[in-house]
């Protein structure tokens, strides 16, 4: 079978359109709306269900997560394309991961939801798209400068297999057993039925796998090469989430939209994101990147999730995330939502970490 | 749109490496430019240098004198 979905840009469009189609599919059934795959916040609520973190309201074992790493698992298995390696820099990847969901968190959205949120109209994500754009840039100009985290070496089959094994462990425990938590009300409460969201997932994660889909790499390869190809893919999930959102009702344009889970402190929005590029580029790829190629094999990418569930752990036991705005349900009052000041500080330590691992690891020359 | 050619790609261990082959080639006059690995190649998301299959030689050279050690050599249509 033919699976060369990269060869023109008219299919890589078309697995951005699947990925969309898959979105808009979940958000119907029930996930929280322009949430709907959001990797972070879904990172997040599974490492509550997990118990690493006590915000009830954000708590779930999403299926979506599993799905994808078993999704670009089964399909890099099945077209000869797993490859188990290891061995670039796990630590500072780890520390990237955490960058990267304290960034998402104090933003409220990975660049994925980054994208569904523009796509609902949400102006604050078209603000934060400024600081992805600037942090893209400067992982890109240490690119240029020499960046690298060391060439990463095939390693024991069994070490690839083991992240996607904990997913299925996360599943059994979600489907079979009553240990994982689960939110009674608010965002973690708010999900479509198991079934569909793995089916999602599955989707999303071989489509993904496929089309290489990296919100991170988009840019960066625009930036370095002029090249357009991963930002079709980007582009083609856009256009079927608006088209989504405007006949759902769901387009609003402005900034104060309360039920979107979004703030409008611009400068902290820009700061997140920035903080995001900035780390999304030295790990190699967007969170939504991360989980395919651990999916594929790779240990350093697990261990990056392994830095995402950690700090999405550490965001809400110390506070970092930020409020979404809401309305005041007795007064009806808009209640204006933002960062948090230990967030504030957290963003700031972020990016001063991802100028110092951007300029002390060099490409060491094979002579 | 742009007709697709056989074309050499040489994908490297690292995106840094990558980038020296660049700024190596750029200061050498080194024929090629900088691609996305092609997807028949790799899953990987790296970056690859590309040229024509006649300039192998030259390339290998620069390659050689700069140190710049290649993941492996593969003509295909870019």
């Amino acid at each position: 079978m033919n699976f060369n979905l990269s060869d023109s840009k008219k299919k890589l469009a078309l697995a951005g359109v699947v990925c969309g189609l898959v979105a808009a599919a979940l958000a119907y059934f029930g996930n929280p709306a322009n949430m709907a795959i959001c990797i972070a916040c879904f990172v997040r609520d599974t490492a509550g269900a997990l118990g690493m973190h006590q915000a009830d309201t954000v708590q779930y074992a999403r299926p979506e997560i599993i799905g994808i790493v078993l999704g670009a698992f089964a399909i890099s298995a099945a077209t000869k394309e797993y490859r188990s390696t290891a061995g670039s820099s796990p630590m500072i990847r780890f520390v990237l991961g955490m960058v990267i969901m304290i960034g998402s968190l104090v933003f409220l959205g990975c660049p994925l939801r980054m994208v569904i949120r523009m796509s609902a109209g949400d102006l604050n994500a078209w603000v934060a798209l400024i600081g992805f754009i600037l942090g893209v840039a400067t992982g890109a100009f240490a690119l240029k400068k020499g960046f690298s985290l060391g060439r990463a070496h095939e390693t024991q089959k069994s070490s690839g297999v083991v992240l996607p094994a904990i997913m299925v462990g996360i599943l059994l425990l979600a489907l079979c057993t009553t240990l994982l938590k689960s939110s009674e009300a608010g965002p973690g409460s708010m999900h479509a039925p198991i079934i569909i969201s793995l089916i999602g997932g599955l989707i999303f994660g071989a489509f993904a796998q496929k089309s290489r889909m990296c919100f991170a790499g988009s840019i960066r390869d625009v930036i370095l090469m002029k090249n357009f190809d991963l930002l079709t893919v980007i582009v083609g999930l856009f256009v079927v989430m608006l088209i989504y959102n405007i006949a759902t009702g769901n387009f609003v344009l402005g900034f104060d939209t309360p039920g979107i889970i979004a703030h409008s402190e611009h400068l902290w929005n820009i700061l997140g994101m920035y903080a995001v590029g900035f780390a999304a580029v030295l790990a190699g790829g967007c969170p939504l990147r991360q989980l395919v190629l651990a999916g594929q094999g790779s240990s350093d990418s697990a261990v990056t999730v392994l830095g995402l569930f950690f700090g999405a752990a550490l965001c809400h036991n110390l506070g970092l995330a930020s409020s979404g705005t809401a309305l005041n349900a007795e007064t009806g009052d808009v209640v204006a939502g933002a960062a948090t000041p230990a967030g504030k500080v957290a963003v700031i330590i972020c990016i001063i970490v991802c100028f110092i691992i951007a300029f002390t690891n060099k490409r060491e020359s094979a002579k | 749109m742009r007709k697709k050619e056989l074309k050499l790609v040489v994908t490297f261990h690292t995106t840094a490496d990558a980038m020296a082959m660049e700024k190596t080639c750029k200061e050498k006059n080194a024929p090629g430019r900088l691609i996305p690995v092609p997807r028949a190649i790799s899953a990987g998301c790296g970056l690859a240098w590309c040229a024509a299959l006649e300039e192998r030689e030259a390339i290998l050279s620069v390659m050689g004198e700069a140190g710049i050690e290649s993941e492996a050599l593969h003509e295909c249509m870019v």
